[in-house]
This record gives C-alpha cells, structure tokens and sequence, in this order.
C-alpha cells in the first residue's frame, strides 16, 4: 500500500485518510513487535530496518513534497548483501519472513518458528485492543 | 526419582532408588556378571574426572535455559570427592525441584535408555547421564529413548560377550554421548556402539574420527551453542552408515533441520497429519500468510474505530523515544493479579487499561516445556522469560506522559467502559508501546 502524497493542506478522502491510518497502524505493529524482541532475532533486526528506511524516505517526501528515486536507491542498495541460490521450496517462505533473503534453511526455520510465536502474539494484543474499542 | 546413585559395589552399595526396577533388576544382574575389583577402582577414578569434566561441559554450553541450567550445573558441579557416598540428597532434591515439568515418565524413559545402551555402567554415572540428559533439553526422551531401547536390546546381546577393560571406551561413549546431551539434545546419544572393533581395540580410532567430525561440524556447533570456545559435537556413527566426516556433518545437520520442522509443526495448527518437509512447508507459509493478513485486517479494524485525522506517528518514530520505556514493564511477574503498583508506578486506572490490552496470552509451563524439547527455539522462551525480568526503575517523565495522555484521551473519548481485570500474563511491553504509538 503506497501512501499518498501530501502537498500541503490537499483534500484528503476519508478513503484516503483509512488506508493511510490502516498503513500507520500495521506499522506501529511491527515495529513495536520488532522492538519488543530487539536485535536478538534477524528477522526482527531486518524488520527494523526495513521500517526505519521506509520511514526516512516518507520523512523525506514531505518534507520536499517530491519523489526522490536518489533515495529509495540508496536505501535499497543499503540493503543486505544478496544471496544468490538455485531455486528451493523454501523461497516464499523467505519472502515472507523479513529478513529471510539471507538465511540458510536451517536458521530460516528457526527463525520462522520465532516469527511465528511473536506474530500470533501480536494479532491476540491486536484483537483484544480493537475488542476494547469496539465495546 | 532418583535419590541417590552410588558405585556399583560387589559388597552391594547399590542404593539406587528407581522407580523402573526391571530395568535396575536387570542392570544388577549385570553388574554382577561382570563385575572386577580393578574395574571398580578404575571407574572410581574415571567418574572424578568425568564429574569435573560434567562440570565444564555444563558451564561451556552455556545452557540458555536460565534458571534450569544453574540448577542442573549446580547439582551437577559438586565436589567430586562425594562420588564414594553418592550425591547429597541436597543436591539431587534441589535437581529435582528444578525439573518440576519434567515428569517421572520421562525421566524413566531416559534412565532406561542410557543404561540399556551400554552393558557396564556405573550407576552413578549412569545416574548422572540421566541427570544430564534430563538436564539438558531432550529431544531424547521420546523417539529416541524408544529407538535406541529397541535397537540396543539387540546390541546388548552382542556385547555381554564382549566385555571386560572396555571401561575406557565406555566411559569415552558415554562421555560423547553427554557432551552430545549436553550440546542441545542432538541423536548421537541414540547409538551405541555398533561394531565390536571400535569397542575393543580402536578407541582411538574412534576418538579420531570424532574430532574429524568435531572440525567439520565445529562450525555449526559456534553457531548454535552461542560459546565462546568452540564446542564440539560429538557424533558416533550408526551401524550400516558411512563414517566419513563430511556425511556425518550432513547427518548433523539433517537431523536439526528436522528437529525445527517438527518444532514447527507444534506450532502450525493443524500439522498433525501432514509428513514430509514439502507439505509442511507450504503449511507453515500458508500459516504465516495467513498471521500476516490478520495483522493487516485488525489494523484496518482499529484504524476505522479510530476515526482520528491526526495520527502522530511518524514523529514518535523519529524521537525514538521507544527505548527508554521498554525496560520498565514486569510482564509475566505480575500474572496472578494486578497488584504491583509499585512496579508499575501509574495510577490504578491505567493499569487496569493496561491489563486490558495485554491479553490472554498465557505461557503456560506445558508451553515451555515444548518449548524447551527442541534446541531450535531456545531463544523463544527467552525472550518471554526476558521481559519478566525487568528491573524496576522509573519509567521516565514521557513514558508517563504519554499514558495519562493516552489513559485521559481514552476516556475523553467516552471509551469508559467497565474494565476487567483479566489474567495479565503477556508481553505488556508489545501492548504498551502499540498504545502509545497510537496516540
């Protein structure tokens, strides 16, 4: 989900202003899951990462209202070095645990099993927050 | 339980209490059939150095277990000067206290395992084997107890024949087979010896190839044991295998690739019925897939209850003000009742907001116990056992800003419902720094 660009004071649509909360929301989540377990784990040290560069480069879109391919390289090119592997049925599991892209199997698994425990935590904290609102 | 284990005596010193007494009876008859003085003596001897040797073992592989290791370490280390008596019972009480989910079953099970596997055991140090087995996690006790008991009653035959100075070798295995233990329960334990040559003449031979192993796989082992010194996996070969390093890595590794997938399968529900890596891997996707759109559909949930338009996030992002506050929250210390507004520090109405948030997410001792089963997710527990041992500190002057923000918003918003104090055993600090965040 891309965010919208805010020039100034635009209209917003409620539709807009949901998916942007939605978006901010999901990644409070993460974050604070990922800080929660703290540099121990490589999924939540890349999870982090990944939050923050996303962050700056949101920080620095409205601050300059542009969109700034130099960036989004750069933050790219930041990023961990590339493992490249014959094709294996462990790839989606890679892309979905963040982080995954440098693992071997054997730590992929473990940390799958971590990701797995935190993320079923995180939907129970979710679940009885949204349970608190919605009474 | 045991009580107490003492050296195998042909004055009959054995006190060993076991509630498994087929397996003593036939252990003792045993003994009996081969028993010598000088063995007695040498073993004696043996057992001082493989005491001490326990003790490092211990210590080096620095069990992640916490509280458990030091416990197993602490009954463990005594002095070796206790072996003529036996262990105080002190010692093995304070073991058994320390194992409290660890049942009598079990610890049977691996008891009878060890002692079926070689033909002349000490009991003591039989005793101790078992002790180090329960101690350290065991993936042993199920499948592999019951494999090496079915594999091994077949091997005992072959080696009542064969007999006699093999203490040395013996004492070697077993040695092995606890440093295996105690490198995170992996499946050398499992075998005994098969051949007959390595049990006579090549000790050395063995000892050998086990440090060739030792290299090839002392690479894993820094990974997985977390040690400062390179500990090293002793791994025997099993009858009918290739003994060559390089397979026997590949052995190693296979099996704790295994280990994790069936830790995985505990975790995934509903992977009861599904072997083989392949479908289990797509399970475990389709699981996570399925966790991840939770997450987004409970945000899209809370951001429409929400209808706020001025969603302060990014800026608390860019403070970082996160660390400060993620010492201060006890989380599991606090999960009969709420009644710790000294840890806390905040008023009783936002612990009660608090209590709410943290929900339903006991961690149960069963859970641990699985937990503790494989080597994989040592961490796991870890990390929850982590956030209960916060310190107590001052949460700083933000932190508490921010709640009674949060808590006064809350009710301004006529949120004010009647609060239940449900059963706090979670992870606040995840729930708190979500709330926060929000606002």
């Amino acid at each position: 989900m891309k965010r919208s660009n805010r020039l100034g004071t635009g209209f917003q649509s409620n539709e807009e202003i949901r998916k942007r909360n939605t978006q901010r929301i999901k990644t409070v989540a993460d974050r604070s899951m990922a800080r929660v377990v703290g540099p121990r784990k490589i999924w939540s040290r890349a999870l982090l990462f990944k939050l923050r560069n996303r962050a700056r480069i949101q920080v620095g879109l409205r601050k300059r209202c542009l969109v700034s391919k130099k960036k989004k390289v750069l933050g790219k090119e930041k990023k961990v070095q590339v493992i490249s592997r014959e094709p294996n049925r462990a790839d989606n599991l890679r892309k979905l645990v963040p982080g995954g892209d440098s693992m071997d199997i054997c730590s992929l698994l473990e940390e799958t099993a971590h990701y797995i425990k935190c993320l079923a935590t995180q939907v129970k904290v979710m679940q009885s927050i949204a349970d608190l609102y919605s009474t | 339980m045991i009580n107490r284990a003492l050296l195998p005596a042909g004055g009959g010193e054995n006190m060993l209490h076991c509630t498994d007494m087929t397996v003593l009876e036939r252990q003792r008859a045993r003994i009996k059939w081969q028993q010598e003085q000088q063995q007695q003596f040498q073993l004696q001897q043996q057992e001082i150095s493989y005491f001490t040797e326990l003790a490092d073992v211990f210590h080096q592989a620095g069990f992640h277990e916490g509280g458990l290791s030091e416990v197993v370490t602490r009954s463990v280390k005594p002095d070796p000067g206790l072996v003529d008596n036996g262990w105080n019972n002190d010692h093995v009480g304070g073991y058994g206290v320390g194992l409290p989910y660890n049942n009598g079953l079990g610890f049977e099970l691996n008891y009878g395992a060890i002692s079926r596997t070689s033909s002349c055991p000490p009991e003591v140090v039989a005793a101790v084997a078992a002790a180090t087995v329960k101690g350290s996690e065991s993936v042993v006790s199920d499948k592999i107890s019951s494999g090496a008991g079915r594999e091994s009653s077949k091997k005992r035959k072959v080696d009542k024949i064969q007999n006699n100075s093999k203490v040395v070798a013996e004492e070697d295995t077993r040695d092995k087979r606890i440093k295996g233990c105690a490198e995170q329960g992996e499946s050398k334990i499992t075998e005994k010896n098969n051949n007959k040559n390595s049990r006579n003449n090549n000790t050395n031979k063995n000892n050998n190839s086990n440090k060739e192993n030792s290299d090839e796989t002392s690479k894993d082992n820094s990974k997985v044991s977390e040690v400062q010194k390179p500990d090293y996996i002793h791994v025997r070969a099993r009858r009918g295998q290739a003994t060559d390093s390089h397979s026997l890595a590949e052995r190693v590794r296979r099996e704790k690739i295994s280990e994790r997938m069936k830790y995985l399968q505990d975790l995934v529900p509903g992977c009861d019925k599904i072997t083989g890596k392949a479908g289990m891997l797509d399970e475990i996707i389709n699981y996570v897939q399925s966790l991840q759109r939770q997450v987004e559909f409970l945000s899209m949930k809370l951001a429409a209850a929400n209808p706020r338009l001025d969603f302060n996030v990014d800026n608390l992002f860019a403070k970082e003000a996160f660390p400060a506050c993620s010492i201060n929250f006890p989380t599991i210390g606090m999960s009969s009742d709420m009644t710790n507004p000294a840890y806390l520090q905040f008023n009783p109405a936002q612990q009660q907001l608090l209590a709410c948030c943290g929900l339903g997410m006991g961690i149960d001792p069963p859970d641990m116990a699985l937990k503790r089963t494989t080597s994989a997710p040592v961490s796991i527990p870890e990390t929850f056992l982590d956030s209960s041992c916060f310190t107590q500190t001052h949460p700083p002057p933000t932190w508490d800003a921010d709640l009674q923000n949060l808590y006064n918003v809350a009710f301004d918003q006529g949120r004010q419902t009647s609060f239940q104090t449900q059963p706090f055993t979670g992870d606040v600090k995840l729930s708190c720094l979500f709330l926060s965040a929000l606002y």
